[in-house]
């Protein structure tokens, strides 16, 4: 019981610690915005690094989708839709939050990674120092950087995860591109794309606060930077997950509202 | 126990303590988001189904299909790579760089076996466990959902489970856990052993096992639902 | 010059800082000797800011600093150049970049202005031709130099060193003693050095102060201290005998 309730606790401690840390860097955005070339920098860094891991992350997981609704189809004897069915699964449920678990890995352990060795070899003391304000020089950069490139990435990686299906739909159960293709359309409207792409957003939100977060108050040597990112992957996951249901739930509230009015 | 024989292969001790770490330690955390991942397929899957087929009777065994194929095994594998991964990285990674691996070493002990196989028969059990339960709080959560949400009652979401799964469905998804299980620790301590010096070599390791990690676990699982759909 | 008042610095239960009380003179070499872990760093760091004390008063040149803001701080970091005890290079900067860094936020110089300056930062630590390489491609002991002239560009009255000559070799250890000497004589800067070399402390400090679990035990000349009755200092002192 009381085990529970301190883990109950050091979980409101943890998602204060994070909107704190994001308002400190909305205040910095809003009064001390950093320069631009840094930004581009940094979406760039973040961009070169993991655009293979995502792309491939993304083909797979759709290849994965497609192999599950190939039998059924089968079954039933609906291969036509195939192509609208693995792509609709894919970009709205599975596809989201498998790449988003793939670049909070990614982007944000090397993040917290980066961060972290900077903060125990007193980088960000030095910054300090030497004049400077290490959230509007370090954060401020990588946040904005990450938000935009992972969104772009996580886009990316919907996009190879219809190439992935379409792949698999054509080797596995001999549906040809034209044929997979044709469906899609009717299954994924505009509002599946929107909540795709809300979806993605918050998860960027999310995994750039999470890991600047953690990396930037790292404790502890070579410990505690090991400590800092595995402590944002887990952190950043089980975010992702809430963030998923939340939106999903958000989404389908406001979808109704806009049926009933 | 341990002091007699250093060289015994299995260390038991250590793997217990191990297998409590992974399994006791990601419990909580896997069923919380095992459980929110299936709300969320509930809720989405509920939506599209009435967009092609007009009504969504299939939602139940649909989702259940997907909860034991793919969503618990993978959601708990990729969970695990970032929590026990990355931690076994770390662990090890810190051992190298302050020397603690050169020092097992000048013991004339071998730190692989002396590392790695305590955790991995510690993860590979763990992660089959882990799975079971993963599968069961999944189930029992997209049931609560689609009662409250859907409004199908559990008799009529087991009924139309039954059509889609069978028991085999959660053998082969313990298979899967089994192989993402020793791939997991195996990576880990791969990355682990590489570590360079300094603080920034165990950061460099720890994202490194988890990068790999975790394009592993998904490619992996990409063969093996390959493979298995051959036996569906 | 710097003035610390009944000063208590804690980490949540643990309280590394017990009421310390200490004049810092103009221009003097003082060296602050303890062993591992009794809070010198701590110390160090609550004068440039980057920890704050819970109890007591920081006065540097009749300013009370303990309370001000990061903005209001950084007249006083810029009076004040520490050296850390990693060297805490930018990375991602080539070494002209990270000793130019702090001339850039505080100054208005031009290009050539700045390249001047680092040149002759450099120049001081004994280094030349380098400037175009990354940390990460010089030995740990030319980076500990690099970290010196970076703060050195800044031409600081106060100069805080945090341990400046652990993991280094023998010769470059009595280098940069001999630089902490010479650089205190020609910029006339007061030092402040953390450290547990009793050897170099009783060759270049002009006070020594040591600190036992959070307080002063002893401060005084090189000659005070040689003959102090304090058991830490014995022991000290034994170690440089042997």
């Amino acid at each position: 019981m009381m085990r529970g309730l301190r883990g109950f606790i050091q979980i409101i401690d943890e998602i204060g610690k994070a909107l704190l840390f994001l308002s400190e860097i909305i205040k910095t955005l809003l009064f001390r915005p950093c320069r631009k070339s840094l930004v581009f920098e940094q979406i760039w860094h973040v961009t070169v690094e993991s655009f293979a891991t995502t792309a491939m992350a993304g083909f797979f997981v759709g290849a994965i989708m497609a192999v599950q609704f190939t039998v059924q189809m089968k079954e039933f004897g609906a291969l036509g839709y195939l192509g609208g069915l693995a792509t609709s699964g894919t970009f709205r449920e599975v596809g989201p939050l498998l790449i988003a678990f793939m670049l909070s890995g990614k982007i944000g352990a090397f993040t917290s990674a980066e961060l972290g060795t900077m903060r125990v070899t007193e980088q960000i003391d030095a910054i300090r120092c030497l004049g400077a304000d290490p959230m509007q020089e370090i954060i401020l950069p990588r946040f904005l950087g990450i938000i935009v490139s992972s969104f772009f990435l996580l886009f990316l990686g919907l996009l190879m995860s219809v190439f992935g299906g379409m792949f698999l739909g054509y080797s596995l159960a001999g549906v040809n591109p034209e044929e997979y293709v044709r469906h899609i359309p009717t299954i994924i409207t505009a509002p599946s794309i929107a909540t795709g792409l809300v979806k993605c957003f918050t998860f960027a939100v999310v995994l750039a606060t999470i890991c600047t977060q953690k990396g930037f108050y790292a404790v502890g040597g070579a410990k505690g930077v090991g400590k800092a990112v595995v402590s944002t992957a887990v952190t950043t996951m089980i975010a992702i997950v809430v963030m998923d249901w939340l939106t999903s739930f958000l989404g389908e509230v406001f979808l109704q509202m806009a049926i009933g009015s | 126990m341990a002091t007699k024989s250093p060289n015994r292969i299995i260390r038991w001790k250590e793997t217990l303590e191990q297998l409590h770490f992974i399994a006791n330690g990601s419990l909580s955390i896997i069923v919380f988001c095992v459980c929110f991942a299936a709300i969320v397929t509930i809720i989405e899957s509920s939506f599209h189904m009435k967009i092609v087929i007009q009504n969504d009777s299939m939602v139940p065994g649909f989702a259940a299909m997907l909860i034991l194929r793919e969503l618990a095994v993978v959601v708990t594998a990729l969970l695990l790579t970032s929590r026990v991964g990355a931690g076994i990285a770390a662990e090890v990674g810190t051992m190298k760089v302050t020397e603690q691996i050169d020092a097992l070493k000048m013991l004339g002990i071998p730190p692989s076996t002396y590392l790695v196989i305590p955790r991995l028969i510690a993860c590979i059990f763990g992660t089959m466990m882990l799975v079971v339960v993963a599968n069961m709080a999944c189930l029992l959560s997209a049931m609560v959902v689609s009662n409250s949400y859907l409004g199908y009652p559990p008799a009529i979401f087991l009924t139309a489970m039954r059509r889609f799964v069978q028991f085999q469905d959660l053998i082969l998804a313990v298979v899967k856990a089994a192989v993402f299980g020793a791939v997991i620790p195996l990576i880990s301590c791969y990355f682990g052993f590489r570590c360079e010096a300094g603080a920034e070599g165990v950061g460099r390791a720890t994202t490194n096992s988890v990068v790999v990690g975790s394009i592993a676990v998904i490619v992996l699982d990409f063969v093996l639902s390959y493979a298995f759909s051959y036996l569906y | 010059m710097i003035r610390f008042k009944n000063l208590v610095k804690r980490f949540g239960e643990r309280t590394v800082l017990r009421g310390i009380s200490l004049d810092v003179r103009q221009g003097e070499i003082l060296f602050i000797l303890g062993t591992s872990g009794t809070g010198k760093s701590v110390l160090l760091k609550n004068i440039v800011g980057l920890l704050r004390p819970d109890e007591g008063e920081i006065w540097i040149d009749g300013q009370e600093v303990s309370k001000l803001t990061e903005e209001q701080y950084l007249p006083i970091r810029k009076k004040c150049g520490m050296v850390f005890q990693h060297p805490a290079l930018f990375d991602s900067l080539t070494i002209h970049e990270n000793v130019a860094f702090g001339l850039r936020r505080h100054f208005q110089f031009s290009e050539g202005e700045i390249g001047a300056k680092v040149k002759k930062a450099l120049a001081l630590v004994h280094l030349q031709g380098i400037e175009s390489k990354r940390p990460g491609q010089i030995s740990y002991g030319m980076q500990k130099r690099v970290s010196l002239a970076r703060t050195v560009a800044l031409e600081p009255e106060i100069l805080l060193f945090d341990e400046p000559t652990t993991g280094l070799d023998p010769i470059t250890t009595n280098a940069v003693n001999q630089l902490i000497q010479d650089l205190s004589h020609t910029l006339k800067t007061t030092s402040l050095v953390v450290s547990h070399d009793m050897q170099c402390a009783l060759s270049i400090a002009d006070r020594i102060v040591v600190l036992d679990q959070g307080s002063i035990v002893a401060l005084g000349t090189p000659t005070e201290i040689k003959n102090s009755p304090v058991p830490l200092v014995k022991d000290f002192m034994a170690e440089v005998h042997s």
